[in-house]
């Protein structure tokens, strides 16, 4: 529902989230942050704010998925979202 | 360890092996829900419409639809074994475009008490309460074992839609598929089904009137 996706577009647009649409991930470069499509589709709007919200040091990738991706998957990600 | 390009590879021979069976499978289907959907065809007014056409997926368009189908659009190098097309409900699928939503119901009702052990997978688009589309998968065990069979019911103006988005942007370039999933590309999107939508309420809104003001 477009609606539902709106709120939280716009919460993650608020924390300066851009999304990558080959990968399909909500990221951002900054804080090291990325939200796998499916993982904000199931969640609700406040507990994608409260990852977002999450203490982050900004060193190394943290991946917000459904099912935690594997090394592989996440060496690749890091290798092509910069 | 493999590399990205391996698991393609791997998979563009495994579609060329399932490439006879795709195409069995789309040419039963059409034939099979086009003989169902005989009895409606035959008593359509002229403004009604109801449309059968089946497409096999290509080669290129599988593979990034199975890329797309895993978390992060990523495959996993070091499990090249996970992947099959055989995942792929629609590498054979048939699609009936039905005008106006009478016609939609009608079609739908018939094809689901035909194909009743299928699965269904309604979508829903834009801010609609209700499924804009259906979807139902299964195997047709007389064309084939390992390859499934999707069919889709969709809303004429939203299926020609489709297609005019289809060839003029996806068609050429598979990999820009996932753009759809873009939050502001689904808004501008939604725009377009709600206006189609209200375009078809309409029509069949002054059509009623007619009929009724005919009596």
């Amino acid at each position: 529902m477009v609606q539902a996706i709106d709120g939280k577009w716009k919460i993650l647009r608020e924390a300066e989230y851009t999304y990558d649409f080959r990968r399909m991930v909500y990221l951002n470069r900054r804080t090291k942050k990325v939200f796998s499509f499916e993982f904000v589709e199931d969640h609700s709007e406040s507990e994608v704010q409260r990852c977002i919200d999450e203490p982050s040091n900004g060193a190394e990738w943290r991946f917000y998925f459904n099912s935690p991706p594997s090394a592989s998957v996440q060496r690749e990600l890091e290798n092509v979202l910069g | 360890m493999t590399d990205n390009r391996a698991i393609e590879d791997h998979l563009r021979e495994e579609y060329f092996r399932l490439l006879p069976d795709i195409r069995r499978v789309a040419e039963y289907l059409e034939a099979e829900v086009k003989y169902f959907l005989l009895p409606i065809r035959r008593k359509l007014d002229r403004y009604e419409q109801v449309v059968v056409t089946s497409r096999v997926k290509d080669c290129d368009s599988a593979l990034e639809k199975l890329r797309r189908k895993q978390e992060g659009a990523t495959f996993d190098t070091e499990q090249p074994t996970l992947y099959t097309l055989r995942d792929l409900s629609d590498l054979a699928g048939v699609r009936v475009l039905a005008f106006p939503s009478g016609r939609f119901a009608e079609v739908d009702d018939e094809i689901r008490k035909r194909f009743e052990s299928w699965e269904a997978d309604p979508i829903s688009l834009g801010e609609a309460e209700t499924a804009l589309v259906h979807r139902y998968s299964g195997y047709c065990r007389e064309a084939s074992d390992s390859v499934r069979g999707e069919i889709q019911i969709v809303p004429m103006l939203i299926g020609l839609f489709w297609e005019v988005e289809h060839s003029a942007i996806y068609k050429p370039s598979p990999d820009l598929k996932s753009v759809a999933t873009d939050p502001e590309m689904r808004q501008c999107a939604s725009k377009v089904y709600e206006a189609l939508r209200d375009f078809e309420r309409q029509f069949e809104f002054l059509l009623g009137d007619q009929k009724l003001g005919n009596r």
